[in-house]
């Protein structure tokens, strides 16, 4: 848990849509094996942030770096930089034209040039880690929520990452639902996975999250370790969102 | 396999449906007229121009020197048209009791016989075969057909259009006869002599064929073209009535009399036919 | 009742504008579908020129009548019929078709290029494997429907001398006087051409519905 190597830094980063200033100021260093979960009100700009990561959204200011690779640079190949980060989706996005197995397939074979036969040994092997070996030839149609975002988990780690991103990976899906997705998660987290994850699932941040990032309109207000946060949260609105959170 | 069936049934059915539909809505353009004097339902053609007090004719409107439309004031005019205005003036008294409708070769017989125009005087040739559809008065101007083609083309007349291309317009007797007169020769139809013409002109074809009286109105407009050949039929023009209007024809005969006999019909010729 | 001896005297001049119907109307189902792949592909992409120049050429193209582009190939550029016409159907039909595929295209969710992205495929590849595979199933139904115009449109050739189906129908028609009867012949020559195609898509629209 949090070993010295530093992977991802945000270095003042601005981002803006057009007048909308929608990351202000944003510092952040996470290190290799930190599981770093960030929570906040909507429109925080949490997702956003997460996004910039693998440059599906692109920052105005300030440099963003992983491993050392400067993202927003025009010379930096993308594609190369993308093949060492997973991401998962709020709402899973699997590929509905293809089966299970050919999902998880599809970018080792046409991105690190697997053959099928690898391929398919290495999809297996991480749809058994998530729990669902049996599906490997139904398409996502046929599955439930939960089955298809273990899916998307599989799809991303095969791919070999050292980071993993995930974007509320919980929220679309039915609370009994979430339970299994989470076990794979912390799963992850326990065999040392740099992760950064935007979610509202207290209960794993608190369990896993070597860190939790707190933001607010556009800023990182707090952070700390998940014992201090949730005993004492040191910023006024931190305190509120808690309140709010966790009194349902 | 049991799908291609389905399709097969259906599309035969659909066919039969729509042939039947057609028979049963029966085509009026295939119909002769009716036997000997059956006029129960429909008035004659001279009737009803009494009544209306004014001939509709078929002219067309994009033959220079016989029917042309004068982008300018919107008229038609040439020959075709003097000639009509003359015929109304003998039998209607007034020569402006006319109304002009345009035509080309392949619309005049079907609004003829759908009653649309009165009568045809466009550069209408009578042939036998025409005869069985509409009645002809007597020969309103002499014509032939001949060969339009660039100044310095090696076609010299009719002779010469071994693997040549020539062009015509559709329903015109041009097109029947150079098939019959020039069989080596490639014939290409178009809707009017316009788009005939300018066809020529981009190089689709190597000659033009229709009524001299036509070409020499071509050529009047683009002189880089010439008649080559001399005529190689004979062309009457005649005015077409719709079938079984005798009376019609009787009228518009004793008219034209009239106009060669007053001198007007020669008056008009040479107004517009120079050669 | 129809004259059927119209259809059986004037079979040869049928026959040979139906063979040249079939044939112009295959080339530019083919040429129109590439030409007007090319063209969606060049309206999505993330190149602005490219966008520009596709956006320019549909709406010029889509806007002018079909009549019109004929001409153009024939008169201007000088064509022959038969080539002027089928090229000319091929421009004016590749524009619509270009649309209902960037339509298609765009209705792919945008989540499906980002999961694609994120795992390191190119923006080709993401097309090819992933977003142009499920736009395929959206625009069947529209492209069979520009197909079906595509043969009707094919018509066309008739007032350049492009010896198809409908300039033997006019031919036939101006030598015997009638017309009613010969353009129904006409009008079912088409419709065995039109009529299978609408099968086949509703076909090909319902396999591709299975696979889901």
């Amino acid at each position: 848990m949090g070993g010295g190597l530093i992977m991802i830094v945000f270095d003042r980063v601005n981002k803006y849509y057009g007048d909308f200033h929608v990351l202000k100021d944003i510092n952040l260093t996470i290190k290799k094996g930190e599981v770093v979960v960030v929570i906040g009100p909507s429109g925080s700009g949490k997702s956003t942030l997460l996004r910039c990561i693998n440059r599906l959204e692109t920052i105005s200011e300030g440099s963003l770096s992983i491993n050392g690779l400067n993202v927003a640079d025009k010379k930096t190949d993308i594609n190369k930089l993308r093949r060492n980060i997973g991401m998962v989706f709020q709402h899973f996005h699997l590929y509905p034209h293809k089966t299970v197995l050919e999902n998880i397939m599809l970018a080792p074979k046409k991105v690190l040039g697997q053959s099928v036969e690898e391929a398919k040994k290495i999809a297996l092997k991480y749809l058994d880690k998530v729990g669902i070996g049996d599906k490997a030839n139904s398409f996502p149609s046929q599955l439930s929520g939960g089955q298809q975002q273990r899916v998307a988990i599989a799809r991303g780690l095969a791919m070999g990452p050292e980071i993993m991103l995930f974007d509320e990976p919980t929220s679309a899906l039915d609370p009994e639902m979430i339970g299994e997705v989470l076990d794979v998660m912390k799963a992850l987290a326990h065999e040392g996975m740099t992760m950064v994850v935007v979610t509202h699932e207290m209960g794993f941040a608190r369990e896993v999250a070597d860190r939790i990032v707190f933001m607010d309109e556009g800023r990182v207000l707090e952070e700390a370790s998940p014992a201090e946060f949730y005993a004492n949260p040191r910023e006024e609105r931190a305190r509120l969102f808690l309140s709010r959170i966790l009194n349902h | 396999m049991l799908k291609k069936k389905k399709w097969l049934k259906l599309s035969l059915l659909s066919l039969l449906a729509v042939i039947l539909l057609a028979g049963c809505g029966g085509g009026n353009d295939s119909d002769k007229a009716e036997e000997g004097g059956g006029k129960d339902k429909e008035k004659d053609v001279l009737a009803q121009v009494k009544e209306k007090d004014k001939i509709v004719f078929g002219v067309k409107n994009d033959t220079r020197l016989f029917g042309l439309k004068n982008p300018s004031t919107g008229d038609v005019e040439g020959f075709d048209i003097d000639i009509a205005k003359a015929l109304a003036a003998e039998i209607l008294g007034d020569e402006n009791k006319v109304e002009f409708k345009e035509v080309t070769s392949k619309t005049r017989m079907a609004l003829l016989n759908n009653g649309d125009i009165d009568a045809i005087v466009a550069t209408m040739t009578i042939t036998e075969d025409r005869k069985k559809e509409v009645d002809f008065t007597d020969v309103y101007f002499d014509a032939g057909q001949s060969l339009l083609v660039k100044k310095g083309s090696d076609i010299k007349g009719i002779d010469s259009l071994k693997g040549k291309k020539v062009l015509a317009v559709k329903g015109s007797t041009s097109s029947i006869n150079i098939r019959e007169k020039a069989p080596e020769a490639q014939v290409l139809e178009f809707e009017n002599y316009s788009e005939a013409f300018a066809a020529l002109k981009s190089g689709q074809g190597d000659a033009l064929t229709t009524d001299d009286s036509i070409l020499y109105g071509m050529a009047d407009e683009d002189p880089s073209y010439e008649l080559v050949g001399g005529t190689f039929t004979e062309e009457p023009y005649g005015i077409a009535v719709k079938k079984g209007n005798t009376d019609f024809v009787d009228e518009l005969n004793k008219a034209l009399k009239s106009l060669k006999d007053s001198g007007k019909y020669d008056e008009i010729h040479d107004k517009w036919i120079k050669h | 009742m129809l004259d059927f001896s119209i259809l059986t005297e004037n079979l040869d001049m049928y026959l040979l504008g139906f063979k040249n119907t079939i044939m112009s109307s295959l080339i530019a189902l083919v040429a129109s579908l590439i030409l007007g792949v090319l063209i969606a592909i060049m309206r999505i992409a993330p190149i602005k020129p490219l966008n520009w120049l596709g956006t320019a050429y549909v709406e010029f193209i889509r806007n002018i009548p079909l009549l019109i582009i004929t001409f153009f190939f024939f008169l201007g550029l000088k064509l022959s019929g038969l080539y002027a016409g089928t090229l000319a159907l091929t421009i004016y039909t590749s524009s619509f078709i270009a649309e209902a595929i960037r339509a298609g295209i765009l209705s792919v969710p945008k989540g499906q290029m980002e999961a694609a992205r994120s795992s390191g495929l190119t923006y080709g590849q993401a097309m090819r494997l992933v977003i142009l595979p499920q736009a395929v199933k959206i625009v069947i139904p529209p492209l069979g429907n520009q197909f079906i115009n595509l043969v009707k449109n094919s018509s066309i050739l008739a007032v350049v001398a492009g010896l198809d189906l409908m300039y033997h129908g006019d031919l036939i028609s101006s030598r015997t006087f009638v017309v009613f009867d010969v353009y129904i012949f006409v009008a079912a020559f088409y419709l065995i051409l039109t009529i299978p195609l609408s099968f086949g898509v509703g076909y090909l629209e319902k396999r591709l519905a299975k696979s889901n």
